[in-house]
């Protein structure tokens, strides 16, 4: 959330390392015993993150000395948090649609029919790295204000004056939708590529295709099961970025709950603490389901990876 | 007898050859091209997407910060507003505030990377690792709440100092809200962050490497400073670059806390394109360029250094 939500580049890299084909390896035995300068800073580190987590739990549930809810009941009764909260897990929901049903099947059909391209999708999912939320967002604004020039109406073959005329989508959630998927494309894309990597995509295609089975057939009932927790990752990370987006919410004046949140922190700390301990849980449990599916996975169902493995070809 | 030849190849080559060169095989090399453009076709979603929401809102930012905003006609007005002393102030500002969180989080992050490497007991490992990326992932408007009730006026550690050893930090010339109060916070994020890239870089360090260098008479100190270092070297630099720019394009967190406060580039664009007072988009293109122009250099430095480590990691 550093630029937008939880930033695109963090999810990225929380989506390599429960992802990526080979998992990290063992150190050696040697290393490690006793007293060491990194053990000790990482004993520091670990307290920096935990004491803003622990005061924020003390100060979101205490007022003067005494535990006191009040600050939790507030909120709850404030008819503006459910609304935005349902806003909200409106818009994850739906980004998350778009993206896996965009996203996966190009993928895969990029991996098998057309390895020259995978350098095009590794530039397009790194493009938003150099161009943040807030960025991102002021080009949007431009683009579907309806004043946009020839130049931009040729080059997107008609669609922007399109979709200008007909939906009219400056400032409304769709727009804030199709801005997500490009935000949260560095990591689904990562998550899905590292997946595709590490099954044996080509193999399982080819003999399925010799069983008979079509494309589709064999992308839904062959390839995506194996690749399940590589996109139920991604998903995960796409929700709860989409949950704390606020840069393209507020440029686009939709009222989510991030925003919601803001307005009700600036006013009162207490109801702030207890709102940001929260949204800790919530990132909580996303982790927490990406760590135990790619554990149950690794672990339940055998194979480097809990994969289909057919060794020799590779 | 081409045919075998074409299949024996292709189960092992990759994916998109074998079967291009199957398909080729069977309906003879001539009308592969055909095959070449159904294979394109299979992208056009995708790219359609990516072409309307994500190149477009670029060009149209290269091309508004060159043209005037009323008129539309071309002018170099909008980079003369960029260079102002507030809006050069505003890129110092978020540069400094960048460069400094990524060389504190890259350096404290790397040795907390190692120390995570280190632990022998796995369920601590995994447990550090998903600690994490949940705390990296939380970030925004509610970490930058958490540290006001941390470290704010009336937070709770500035509270407990003020009882307990009876000094009180915002005396001392602190604040939350200052500079070196949002280095603080944004440091909060890029520490996991450091740790969960560094870590599958220190996974490529072999122990057979060090090994070797204690047969051939190296001391720890030699291992790192001769083997360890160089190898782990262009990692650490596109880590660094991955943190640089995590921060640069910082907005949440800085809005929330202080409220446009402190002058950053995103800020700033905010405050011209959402202000009460004007609006000008031209000023809020040439920022956005000025920050694509700052985050191209970090990100292409990253993926250069990318490209050096999978020599060592055999990808």
């Amino acid at each position: 959330m550093s630029q937008s939500g939880p930033s695109n580049i963090t999810a990225r890299a929380t989506a390599d390392v429960y992802t990526r084909p080979d998992q990290p390896g063992r150190p050696s035995r040697k290393a490690g015993r006793g007293f060491s300068l990194s053990k000790v800073v990482l004993i520091l580190v670990v307290l920096y993150l935990v004491v803003p987590l622990g005061a924020a739990l003390a100060f979101g549930i205490t007022s003067g000395s005494r535990i006191d809810f009040s600050g939790l009941q507030r909120t709850f009764s404030n008819p503006d948090f459910g609304q935005t909260l349902l806003t909200s897990l409106e818009l994850a929901l739906a980004t998350t649609i778009i993206m896996i049903v965009l996203v996966t099947p190009t993928v895969y059909w990029t991996h098998l029919r057309l390895p020259r391209a995978r350098p095009l999708l590794e530039f397009l999912s790194l493009v938003p790295f150099a161009m943040p939320a807030i960025v991102l967002s002021v080009g949007l604004l431009q683009e579907y204000s309806g004043t946009s020039g020839p130049l931009i109406n040729i080059l997107s073959l008609g669609f922007v004056p399109f979709l200008n005329n007909t939906f009219n989508i400056i400032n409304t959630p769709p727009l804030l939708v199709c801005a997500y998927v490009i935000i949260a494309l560095p990591f689904v894309y990562r998550a899905i590529d590292n997946s595709l990597r590490s099954i044996n995509t080509t193999v399982l295609t080819e003999a399925a295709y010799s069983l008979g089975s079509g494309w589709w057939r064999t992308f839904l009932t062959v390839i995506l099961p194996n690749i399940w927790p590589g996109v139920i990752s991604a998903a995960l990370l796409t929700f709860s970025t989409v949950m704390g987006e606020f840069t393209l919410a507020t440029l686009f004046t939709i009222y989510t709950f991030p925003i919601f949140l803001n307005s009700v922190g600036q006013n009162d700390p207490h109801q702030a603490a207890s709102l940001s301990i929260l949204s800790f849980l919530f990132t909580l449990i996303c982790v927490l389901a990406i760590i135990v599916l790619v554990r149950f996975r690794r672990g339940g169902t055998g194979g480097i990876g809990g994969q289909v493995e057919i060794t020799g070809t590779r | 007898m081409q045919q075998q030849v074409a299949r024996g190849r292709a189960t092992s080559s990759s994916a998109g050859e074998s079967l291009k060169a199957a398909a080729r095989a069977r309906r003879g090399g001539g009308r592969s091209w055909s095959y070449t453009l159904t294979s394109w076709l299979g992208l056009v979603p995708f790219l359609l997407f990516c072409l309307l929401f994500e190149i477009l809102p670029a060009i149209i930012i290269i091309q508004g910060s060159f043209s005037d905003d009323t008129t539309g006609a071309p002018t170099l007005d909008n980079y003369r507003h960029m260079f102002s002393s507030e809006n050069i102030h505003a890129f110092q500002n978020s540069i400094s505030i960048s460069l400094v969180t990524a060389l504190i989080g890259g350096g404290i992050g790397a040795l907390a990377a190692y120390g995570v490497y280190n632990l022998r007991t796995g369920w601590l490992r995994n447990l550090l690792i998903g600690f994490s990326s949940i705390a990296a992932n939380w970030a925004g408007v509610p970490l930058a709440f958490a540290f006001v009730a941390t470290l704010g006026v009336t937070g709770f550690v500035t509270a407990a100092l003020q009882n307990w050893l009876h000094f009180n930090l915002y005396n001392l010339g602190f604040s939350l809200y200052s500079f070196w109060g949002l280095v603080l916070v944004y440091v909060y994020f890029q520490l996991p962050l450091m740790i969960l890239v560094t870590l599958p870089a220190l996974s490529a360090l072999r122990p057979e490497w060090r090994e070797a260098a204690t047969n051939l008479g190296a001391s720890n100190f030699t291992y790192w400073r001769r083997v360890g270092l160089p190898i782990l070297f262009p990692s650490l630099i596109g880590a660094t670059m991955l943190l640089f720019a995590n921060s640069f394009g910082a907005f949440a967190t800085a809005y929330a806390l202080a409220q446009g406060a402190i002058n950053l580039v995103p800020i700033q664009m905010d405050y011209v394109v959402n202000g009460n007072v004007t609006v000008d988009f031209g000023l809020g293109n040439a920022l956005a360029v000025g920050m694509i122009v700052v985050l191209l250099v970090a990100v292409s430095l990253y993926t250069t250094m990318l490209r050096r480590v999978s020599r060592w990691q055999g990808r």
